[in-house]
């Protein structure tokens, strides 16, 4: 006898819920009841239980549990699960091979090539020598303590990641800043991105595609650092003059010529400020994509938690915020560069 | 040639609201603009608006914020739709244009500079100046001759590479008019173009305006607030205000006779000796018999006359054109037309 026995019965459904009778599995809380043998009704209104799916399955067998919820939302994946991978394997393949390539690439050529490369990049976007400098003595102490395979795949990794962020969001986030019905269906998307924890799209992510395609993490990490990009390019293009864009119209610029020629040029530094957000948070999603076979110095970090590598763990969360303060500072300084040629 | 029209306003109205047709209704039956926002929930922009703008002339807009000049300006190229009337261009209706045709227009007929500038940020003083050209599809090199010769036209030689952000405000502006005047287009509409500058750079601007349009014989549609730049710059001025036109003419003609209380209250506060010219006041005539104490040009304003007659009252000068005479104005006169105005007043100065 339950609680909500009379509830069943007097709304007349109590033949409905016998034919749910049967003897399934019992849930681990079915089992220690019966093995305390306190099948008991509750002893006072103190005791009184919501009348949550299980409890409710008390009293009518008919009623679904709760865990036929989730059992129901598994089986339901799996379901559509496949015809998904269909279309889903081949548009997110590329993926893959743009992120084994840019890792065969950072690690084959040899780093004599390498560093010099990403030191000649730092000052093209920065044309600071101080920069220059420090992103040097960074990366040859990384490499020194044998850490540089690692922080080049990290390195790979985010470079792959943050320009598939950049080359989606902005024209993601153009769309938005030309229609309000575009922003007002976006913002609800961007906001579950980045609030949803990242392990909770990891996953539906891991029964779409195989754990052991570079795609997965990819996929993880470009949802995850997509948002600020997207939402930077909205709003610098509608924060853009409206004086000058009126300016565009006076003189007949077609919209094309108008966006090309006025709104992203002047809406560069915030998308410029969206970039380096981007980049900063494909950097903290690597290390959790480590789960889920990223390699990188996340892996490092995993094992220092996994084995209790305290030395290992701690240097490579040195190396991973020594690799956050070189993007930081590189995509700021070519921000301010941005920034310097446009104040008006 | 010179006074023929270019741009004809005829019957504009515009109302601001979700469904400014049946506001429209109400506006024609005669509802004021207070009613019209109270009852209505509508802002009425412009009423009945009728203006004919003279080829070759400078026609100035004045009327204080919210009279609705900026409004009226940006119908001439369609940056707003008019909710009724219709604007013709050498004759074709505006309103009628598609967007390809209008794009044209706002292309090869008509530039604007603006109160703010609106230089793109981005982008060289060549480059800017250049912009109504690069629009149409040519690149620096193309246009990097004729932006050149307007930039060193309106004073801005050796500043072609710097960017707007490292120039003065006078000199920003400078841009803007060079920039429309590379579009080569016959009008121009310069929406209070010289209000967010300094008296002094203010006043040199408005020299260099009527320099460049002694030479250029522009359309000229000049937006104000301030009553000596619609002076100094007009030939034809219009006065607006609450969005109805409420006088419009010979700028020294509405100074002499103005017929609204607001437009007295206006030019009570202005320097009339500096603003009135010896040929709105003198008495037309040629024949050479009296006495003369000198000779004027129709064109000198009161105050050079008053020095010159150094307070004398009694004194006659003989006026000429181009050395012809044309007339004779006497001190008298002169002193009578410097009395503040008021409504109406039956005009006896003019001969």
């Amino acid at each position: 006898m339950a609680t909500y026995d009379s509830l069943f019965s007097a709304l007349g459904l109590k033949e409905w819920c016998a034919e749910g009778k049967q003897d399934g599995p019992m849930s681990m809380a079915d089992l220690l009841a019966k093995a305390k043998g306190d099948n008991a009704e509750p002893e006072s209104l103190w005791d009184f239980p919501f009348p949550s799916m299980d409890v409710l399955n008390d009293s009518c067998a008919a009623f679904p549990q709760s865990r036929e919820l989730t059992k129901g939302l598994e089986q339901g994946f799996l379901a559509v699960k496949d015809n998904l991978s269909l279309v889903l394997d081949p548009m997110t393949q590329p993926l893959s091979w743009a992120l084994d390539g840019a890792l065969y690439g950072m690690l084959t050529v040899p780093w004599w090539i390498i560093i010099p490369i990403m030191l000649a990049i730092v000052f093209l976007v920065t044309r600071s020598w101080k920069l220059v400098l420090f992103v040097a003595v960074s990366i040859c102490l990384l490499a020194f303590v044998d850490y540089y395979e690692y922080a080049m795949q990290t390195l790979a990794i985010i470079f792959v990641c943050a320009f598939l962020c950049v080359l989606l969001g902005v024209p993601i986030g153009i769309a938005m800043s030309r229609s309000d019905t575009m922003q007002r269906l976006t913002i609800p998307i961007l906001d579950m991105l980045q609030t949803l924890p990242p392990f909770v799209y990891l996953i539906p992510l891991i029964f779409l595609f195989s754990v052991t395609e570079s795609k997965l993490y990819g996929i993880a990490i470009i949802l995850y650092a997509i948002v600020p990009v997207v939402r930077l390019t909205n709003l610098g293009i509608r924060l853009v003059d409206k004086d000058v864009i009126e300016a565009a119209d006076a003189f007949g610029m077609t919209p094309r010529q108008k966006l090309f020629k006025v709104q992203i040029p002047l809406a560069l530094p915030n998308i410029m400020a969206g970039v380096n957000q981007t980049i900063m948070m494909s950097l903290a999603m690597v290390v959790i994509a480590s789960l889920v076979s990223a390699p990188g110095l996340g892996v490092l970090v995993l094992r220092g938690i996994r084995n209790l590598e305290l030395g290992v763990g701690l240097v490579s969360g040195l190396g991973i915020v020594i690799l956050a303060v070189i993007l930081d500072r590189v995509t700021k300084a070519s921000l301010a560069r941005i920034n310097a040629s446009q104040n008006q | 040639m010179a006074n023929d029209i270019k741009i004809s306003i005829k019957n504009l109205y515009k109302i601001f609201g979700p469904t400014p047709d049946v506001a429209l209704e109400y506006v024609k039956r005669g509802m004021n603009k207070a009613d019209l926002q109270d009852k209505q929930n509508h802002v009425l922009g412009l009423r009945d608006i009728n203006v004919d703008i003279l080829d070759g002339k400078i026609t100035v807009i004045m009327g204080l914020s919210g009279s609705g000049k900026s409004t009226l300006i940006r119908h001439l190229n369609r940056l707003i739709e008019p909710t009724a009337g219709e604007i013709r261009l050498d004759g074709k209706n505006v309103l009628e244009l598609n967007e390809e045709q209008l794009r044209q227009l706002r292309r090869e007929q008509m530039s604007m500079v603006f109160q703010k500038f609106a230089l793109l940020p981005h982008k060289t003083v060549l480059e800017n100046a250049g912009m109504a050209l690069n629009i149409r599809g040519s690149d620096v090199t193309d246009f990097e001759q004729e932006a050149v010769k307007w930039l060193g036209r309106v004073g801005l030689e050796g500043n072609e590479q710097q960017y707007p952000h490292q120039l003065s405000g006078g000199m920003q502006q400078r841009v803007g008019i060079a920039r429309a005047l590379v579009s080569n287009s016959p009008v121009m509409l310069m929406d209070e173009a010289f209000s967010a500058l300094d008296p002094l750079i203010r006043s040199d601007m408005q020299d260099l305006l009527l320099e460049l349009q002694e030479e250029l014989q522009k359309t000229i549609v000049f937006i104000t607030h301030d009553l000596d730049e619609a002076l100094k710059l007009s030939d034809h001025l219009v006065i607006l205000k609450d969005g109805e036109v409420v006088q419009q003419g010979d700028p020294q003609d509405i100074l002499l006779n103005p017929n609204d209380p607001y437009i007295v209250a206006f030019i009570n506060d202005i320097n009339r000796a500096r603003v009135l010219r010896v040929r709105s006041i003198m008495k037309k005539h040629v024949d050479n018999d009296a006495e003369y104490a000198g000779d004027i040009s129709e064109r000198d304003n009161l105050e050079t006359v008053l020095s010159r007659s150094g307070g004398d009252t009694d004194k006659v000068f003989r006026v000429v054109r181009k050395g012809e005479m044309v007339g004779s104005l006497c001190m008298k006169d002169l002193t009578r037309a410097l009395v503040p105005t008021g409504v109406s007043t039956p005009n006896n100065h003019k001969g």
